[in-house]
């Protein structure tokens, strides 16, 4: 019952990961606020509701500010203490892609989830095959495909932001900060939609409880490293 | 009924002094190369026979934000920094809110709107709100030396504005493609009358109208995909909750 237990996270990656989480919260809450478009607002009672909540629209747009200088700073300073131990790890990891290994993993992995195990071996034996979920590294390929787009998704919100916010000091055309808030949004919505699938597969999924939990404490059980990362274990195995 | 603040004005009163416009700079700081209101003036037809007879070939239009009915500038805005205020019908700039990203600026038909230099927001007329909260007229209004410009609230039927509307006809300059129905009535008839332009949403404006739909989709596409994931799962469980025997996965909860 009880197994080894198998270091996986610092503790200022599992500080970062709900620093990020709460300030996504609150920045994806607070941005939707600032829409109050007729054209461009399906919910139009939020704006109505959270600037009465903040006491004026103005009051919301300098929280979302703050809140998003705050959230691109903290990341800026973190990949500036950590850019060797951790972010460019992080980058080559989420980028090394074994395309035969990993696009069967999508595939097995997919069926699995949404048609069950049963129907994943009478498919595997129909087309030749290995039933096999095919083993993965520190994060599998469904993750990595989320986190090339979050990382990347994340500079393009940042930077759109402080696009708008040069845009209240004069340094930046009216036409780059027009284009700046429809990348803003349309970014957030793809990176949100993505953030859906993330907490239902790393929070609710079945058998997905170690990762959640390991998020908290940092480490995971040997059966579930050995479950879901094996490749990364038979490393940590290695060293 | 609500108010709805408007200008009536009878242009054939304006002498072109231009009272009004410094006035509104003087009260307003409007910045240098910048106006919130004007005075236009026809084209002079020399060809016709009888120019000379006319007390003058020119005819002055005193003008500036007409605080639309249909405000193209509200429709521009992403975040309702620019509104059209309820208590007064006036179209308002939040100048806190505002970011300065100049959307409304095309969208408005009669060029009303600029952006600051220095303060970085788009700035037009108020209608003198500072004045207004002393009970006061607007800069333009007391300060024409003619008294073409008429201020009030055109729904209270014994305002200035609301008299000289009824007694007389009145016409509206409006570009036809975007009639905005501005709230500024010349009285019998004014000239020019062609230079308002068509009001032009922002491409990026127009885009996210056309993006929003499909980002939504997609954002709703993945919430349905999570609920239906979820569905399966808790009565995946419910059927057959040992039969999995050969997956650790569904048993180590």
């Amino acid at each position: 019952m009880t197994s080894t237990q198998i270091h996986r996270h610092t503790r200022l990656s599992i500080f970062m990961h709900w620093f990020n989480a709460g300030c996504w919260i609150f920045l994806l809450l607070t941005g939707l606020g600032l829409i109050q478009n007729d054209d461009l607002q399906p919910f139009t009672s939020w704006p109505t509701m959270l600037r009465s909540l903040f006491g004026g629209g103005a009051n919301l747009l300098l929280a979302h500010e703050i809140a998003g200088i705050a959230w691109a700073g903290g990341f800026l300073l973190y990949g500036i203490i950590r850019l060797k131990s951790d972010v460019l790890p992080f980058i080559r990891e989420i980028f090394t892609v074994d395309i035969r290994r990993d696009f069967l993993w999508l595939i097995a992995k997919g069926i699995q989830m949404t048609l069950g195990y049963k129907a994943l071996s009478v498919i595997a034996d129909k087309f030749g095959f290995s039933p096999k979920i095919p083993d993965q590294g520190f994060y599998n390929v469904g993750q990595k495909i989320f986190a090339i787009p979050a990382v990347f998704g994340g500079m393009v919100i940042a930077a759109s932001g402080i696009i708008m916010i040069l845009s209240q000091t004069g340094m930046a055309s009216t036409e780059l900060v027009q284009w700046a808030i429809l990348v803003h949004f349309v970014t957030v919505g793809l990176v949100f939609a993505g953030l859906l699938i993330h907490i239902f597969m790393a929070s609710i999924a079945a058998g997905e409880q170690p990762a959640f939990i390991s998020m908290f404490t940092g480490s995971v059980p040997e059966d579930y490293a050995r479950h879901h990362h094996k490749l990364w274990l038979d490393e940590v195995k290695k060293s | 009924m609500n108010k709805q603040l408007s200008m009536v004005i009878d242009s054939s009163a304006c002498i072109d002094c231009r009272a009004c416009t410094l006035a509104c700079k003087v009260e307003n700081n409007v910045p240098e190369g910048k106006w919130r209101n004007w005075v236009k003036r026809s084209e002079p037809d020399f060809n016709k026979p009888d120019w000379m007879d006319h007390r003058t070939p020119l005819h002055f239009q005193p003008g500036g934000c007409m605080h639309c009915e249909v405000p193209t500038c509200v429709q521009a805005c992403p975040t309702g920094a620019t509104y059209k205020n309820e208590k007064d019908g006036a179209v308002k700039v939040d100048s806190k809110l505002c970011i300065g990203c100049g959307s409304c600026i095309p969208a408005c038909p009669y060029g009303a709107r600029y952006r600051h230099p220095t303060r970085n927001i788009v700035d037009k007329c108020d209608y003198c709100e500072n004045r207004r909260e002393r009970g006061e007229l607007p800069a333009c209004v007391v300060t024409c030396p003619t008294k073409a410009r008429v201020f009030g609230d055109i729904n209270d039927p014994k305002s200035d504005a609301a008299l000289l509307l009824k007694k007389n006809k009145s016409v509206r300059v409006i570009n036809k493609e975007s009639d905005t129905k501005p709230n500024m009535y010349y009285l019998s008839a004014t000239a020019p009358m062609n230079w308002p332009v068509k009001a032009r949403m922002p491409d990026a404006i127009q885009m996210w109208k056309l993006a929003g739909p499909l980002i939504w989709g997609v954002v709703g596409l993945n919430a349905l995909g999570v609920l239906v994931m979820l569905g399966k799962q808790l009565l995946m469980k419910e059927n057959a909750p040992e039969t999995d025997e050969s997956h650790e996965e569904t048993r180590q909860s």
